[in-house]
């Protein structure tokens, strides 16, 4: 028992120490912006004299501050930036180690937050507006909105059009969205040509490799739709087939060397992969063209909204040209 | 001198004797060779079976004629022989390490996946993928042994300090233990480490994607494995009567234990790094090839191989049948095969 | 294992022993408590803590004390009374000191049920009905129980034996566990994440919701349980012995069993598969206030609450602002625990 005590007494004193270390580097600036906060908060009910209120995707009233400063929309920064507007956070993997690398030019400055978003690590950004990009459990979204009013989305996140022009309506931009939108779509006509001047009747696919294993895009999502529906390439008829729900279907080695695809967009971090000395590798149609082109995987292959796909465009006509 | 040189003759000779009484009865080898023949057709259909069925002919010729431009030879060569071939390695080194760790221990529940091999095996897996992400893959075999070491040492280390010994009972919860203290560190480290798709596979279990350059590498070091656990087999049958007679008879337990465990670790830590964790195969097939063969491990250790590799070629083919065009994961295939007979032992052995 | 008399007068000295062990169990508890609620990613001196509960806090603190932080550490508190109570009723019906509810597949039972209940919930309907989260304790319930039917069913063969229902029960914890397997790579990645994450046991998206579906299975089956304590003591002295005293023992324990499946049932419906909590604080409470359950089961509770709300304050600070699941912890600290019950255990 004396034992008992005596450990339990050590486990507590440890706790309380590694809480009082804490406090030395994260107290300050957090009290501090605890209090701004919350002046924040009640300047805004006065301040709100016609509030719009819309409803979420989970079938909730939303009432929308008007001019949001500090908004958390996780996942959806790329759609943000190209309504000029900066996040308070941005997405990140790893403690902050893996972010979107394609957007960092304008977000190289944003701090990091959890993609699931921790409520004490929202808590800290003292957002005024959150939205959210995927369906969530009614449970947490009232938790975050103890924190700010939060918007589920009700635009499919594999369909970025919608997505672009649900946000630019909650963020009352909705013609610079539509704005976005066309500016794309000209862009898009322009690789479009390209491909049809270039690379007529032919097939792509995007193929993502980490390590082994082998991943295939959605003809419709991400990078897909617009190496598809935007800049015209044929879908490979195994492309089809595994139209999974997931962005990216595994697909095995097997299925890739009789996919008879004619260019490949390979999105890899390993220079010198086993993969690509393999006799199968060397049978796929596009190889024996000298039709494939590497990328890594920090590049806007992977992602959703206009400026990665207005980058995947890019990476297409200097591909094929 | 002369004293114990004859006392030495009659114990090899005792020992001749005592094999001839245990040898299986005859159809063993009879049996032995027709399981061959069967893993040989079984393998054959599992050659033919794929996202593209290939005909008789084209596998015959990608044999004996290959042609490094048919993509359809290319693809039987290079992933669906390896596949199969892998599936039949990893089958035997389980079955037959079941079967040691049965003999050594002299418990019917001991297994790789019981014990706490496999998630040792995966565990430092784990650790390679994130701390060393260069690691090849002779490297990622090493890890694997070391794994397999910890998780058997520490089950090991709880039988040898507990009173009595590791009963069937003490043997199953001090895996599940082990298992369960391993996989939750493998966890913290795969999600802190954002490894944790790397390392779901190793858990799952399965043969997709093997390449022949690992099959090959494993196949010579784990041969070697097989070959010196047939070379135990006697000793492993006379042991099988009891320590005292084995001792009596001039058999070294000491020196065959330390062999036979690391033959387990060998086989078990080369079978992780190529499949990942796959369970209850040597916890089945041992007994089965008991009930076959009879008590002599001379017959019950090739036989194992012959099964457990059988078993796990079968497993793989309802793997990439059941749900086309994705693979169902291996591991909770033989998991529904291994439970319903765990549970029968389980009943047996709930005696005390 | 010390059987005292109703009349003895050592009786008043053990009972005040147990009460005060009881006693300094809740002060250890309500200091963690207060440790806990100070720790975090945002962290608050405990004078912020306390300007916060008198009420003279900012609105911020107020928010995350209140709305964040309590639920939670209620739930852990909830959670390990509900875990480690369902474990002591476990080891007293087995008559066996191993039965940890997570090893013999109760929680793997519950679990997969849970997700089966929702992937099939998902398949239906684009959005989770409200009810499909007050339901899911009862999911799980049925869970629970199919795993401990199927486990005694299988386990019977002329009456029960100690080691036989472990046995099985490992069994059909590998055979849930597969089977949940399956059925998580059917589902989509996100959800994929969602259900590795809840298994391994979190609560850190708790909320007074959450709580509240909890409570209302605690406030049932705990004070069943302490009112069947004394037929579970009794149960001890041997089969013969209580039925000699008047116990019909195959019907109490089958009432036994549906009270501690629901209680650990409940507790992983909201927070996962929780694994040792139900083997280490019923054998810590054994020891220190002896094998009658009236004093055991109430002090055993009050350790599982300590050591989820212990685990809890550590998954959420080692890693911050990332956080582990709970459950990950508990198992770190409670299998080494179990492994040495292994080796001391007399059987």
């Amino acid at each position: 028992m004396k034992k008992l005590v005596l450990s339990t007494l050590s486990l507590t004193l440890f706790l309380a120490a590694c809480n009082g270390n804490e406090e030395e580097t994260v107290n300050e600036p957090a009290d501090e912006g605890v209090e701004e906060g919350v002046t924040e908060e009640d300047g805004e009910e006065t301040a709100e004299t016609e509030s719009r209120v819309l409803t979420d995707g989970l079938g909730n009233d939303v009432e929308i501050p008007e001019n949001p400063e500090a908004i958390i929309a996780s996942y959806l920064e790329d759609y943000l930036l190209a309504l000029d507007v900066i996040p308070a956070a941005q997405w990140s993997i790893s403690d902050g180690e893996g972010v979107q690398f394609y957007l960092q030019d304008e977000l190289s400055d944003v701090p990091t937050i959890p993609y699931d978003l921790p409520y004490e690590a929202v808590m800290e950004f003292e957002p005024d507006f959150i939205m959210i990009r995927d369906q969530l459990e009614q449970d947490m979204v009232d938790q975050y909105n103890l924190i700010a009013p939060t918007y589920v989305l009700n635009a499919s996140p594999t369909d970025w059009r919608e997505t672009m022009r649900e946000i630019g309506t909650v963020l009352d931009h909705e013609e610079a969205a539509e704005t976005v939108i066309d500016e794309y779509d000209t862009r898009a006509e322009e690789t479009a040509s390209l491909v049809e001047e270039q690379a007529d009747g032919e097939s792509a696919a995007a193929i993502w490799m980490i390590d082994t294993s082998l991943f295939v895009v959605h003809p419709e999502r991400s990078s897909g739709a617009v190496l598809y529906g935007d800049a015209g390439f044929e879908i490979p008829s195994v492309v089809d087939q595994l139209s999974d729900d997931a962005d990216w279907a595994a697909v095995s080695l097997e299925e890739l060397a009789e996919m008879e695809v004619d260019h490949l967009f390979l999105i890899s971090d390993d220079e010198e992969s086993s993969l690509t000395e393999d006799r199968l590798w060397q049978n796929i149609p596009a190889v024996q063209n000298d039709a494939v082109y590497t990328f890594d995987s920090q590049s806007a292959w992977l992602y959703y909204g206009p400026i990665a796909n207005e980058q995947v465009l890019g990476f297409i006509e200097d591909s094929i040209q | 001198m002369e004293q114990i040189r004859k006392n030495q003759l009659t114990k090899k000779d005792t020992q001749k004797r005592l094999m001839k009484r245990l040898s299986a009865p005859h159809p063993a080898a009879l049996i032995l060779t027709m399981s061959v023949i069967a893993l040989i057709l079984l393998m054959g259909v599992s050659v033919s079976i794929g996202v593209s069925d290939i005909s008789w002919r084209t596998i015959l010729d990608a044999l004996f004629a290959f042609d490094e431009t048919h993509t359809s030879h290319v693809i039987l060569r290079d992933l669906r022989i390896p596949r199969i071939l892998a599936a039949s390695l990893v089958g035997a080194f389980l079955a037959v390490s079941g079967v040691i760790m049965q003999a050594l221990t002299l418990n019917p529940l001991a297994s790789p996946s019981i014990m706490g091999v496999t998630s040792g095996s995966a565990f430092m897996i784990a650790i390679a993928f994130a701390f060393y992400p260069q690691s090849n893959y002779y490297q990622l075999i090493l890890w694997s042994f070391a794994g397999a070491a910890l998780g058997a040492g520490m089950v090991f280390t709880i039988g040898t300090f507990s009173k009595r010994g590791l009963t069937p009972v003490k043997l199953a919860l001090a895996g599940a233990a082990v298992s369960a203290l391993l996989q939750s560190l493998s966890t913290i480290i795969a999600l802190h480490f954002n490894v944790a798709r790397d390392i779901s596979f190793w858990y799952a279990g399965g043969v997709a994607g093997v390449r022949m350059e690992s099959v090959r590498i494993v196949s010579m070091i784990a041969l070697i494995g097989l070959i010196i656990a047939f070379a135990l087999s006697r000793s492993l049958t006379i042991m099988g009567l009891g320590e005292e007679m084995a001792k009596g008879l001039g058999i070294k337990i000491g020196w065959i234990k330390f062999v036979s465990t690391l033959i387990v670790l060998i086989l078990t830590g080369a079978a992780v790094s190529i499949a990942g964790t796959v369970g209850f195969i040597g916890l089945i097939i041992p007994h089965i090839s008991k009930k076959v063969m009879g008590m002599d491990y001379r017959w019950v250790i090739p036989s194992s191989a012959v099964f457990g590799a059988m078993l796990l070629v079968l497993a793989d083919i309802a793997a990439r049948t059941i749900n086309q065009p994705y693979e169902t994961p291996v591991g909770a295939l033989t998991a529904m095969i291994g439970v319903p007979f765990f549970l029968v032992l389980a009943r047996k052995e709930g005696r005390g | 294992m010390t059987h005292v008399d109703d009349h003895s007068p050592l009786k008043d000295k053990v009972f005040k022993r147990s009460l005060f062990l009881f006693l300094f169990l809740l002060f250890l508890l309500a200091v963690l408590i207060l440790i806990s609620l100070g720790s975090g990613h945002l962290s608050l001196t405990p004078a912020d803590i306390w300007l916060t509960l008198t009420g003279s806090g900012t609105g911020a603190q107020e928010l995350l004390l209140y709305q964040f932080r309590l639920p939670r550490i209620i739930l852990a508190v909830l959670v390990g009374i509900g875990m480690a109570s369902a474990g002591a009723i476990f080891q007293g019906v087995t008559q066996n000191g191993l039965a940890d509810p997570g090893i013999i597949g109760i929680h793997s039972g519950s679990g997969f049920f849970v997700v089966l209940f929702l992937y099939l919930v998902s398949l239906s309907q684009d959005q989770p009905p409200v009810w499909a989260n007050i339901g899911l304790p009862f999911v799980a319930f049925a869970g629970g129980t199919t795993a401990a039917l199927l486990i005694y069913v299988l386990a019977w063969k002329e009456g029960i034996t100690p080691v036989r229902l472990v046995l099985v029960g490992i069994g059909i914890n590998a055979g849930f566990s597969a089977a949940l397997l399956l059925i998580q790579l059917r589902m989509s990645e996100s959800d994929f994440n969602r259900a590795i994450i809840w298994l391994s046991g979190s609560i850190w998206n708790a909320s007074w919701a959450t709580v509240l579906r909890l409570i209302p299975w605690i406030l049932i089956f705990l004070p069943l349980a302490l009112y069947k304590a004394r037929i579970l003591s009794v149960m001890q002295l041997g089969e013969e012995m209580a039925v000699g005293l008047g116990t019909a023992v195959e019907k109490e324990r089958v009432k036994l069993l549906i009270i501690a499946v629901a209680l650990s049932a409940a507790s992983v419906s909201v927070a996962g598969g929780i694994a040792f909590v139900g083997l280490v604080a019923p054998h810590l409470a054994r020891r220190l206030v002896g094998g009658k359950f009236q004093r055991m089961i109430p002090v055993s509770a009050m350790i599982g609450a300590i050591l989820i709300v212990l685990s809890d304050s550590i998954a959420r600070t080692v890693l911050a602002p990332s956080e582990i699941p709970v459950g990950l912890i508990v198992s770190v600290i409670g299998a080494p625990y179990f492994i040495y019950l292994l080796i001391t255990i007399k059987e």
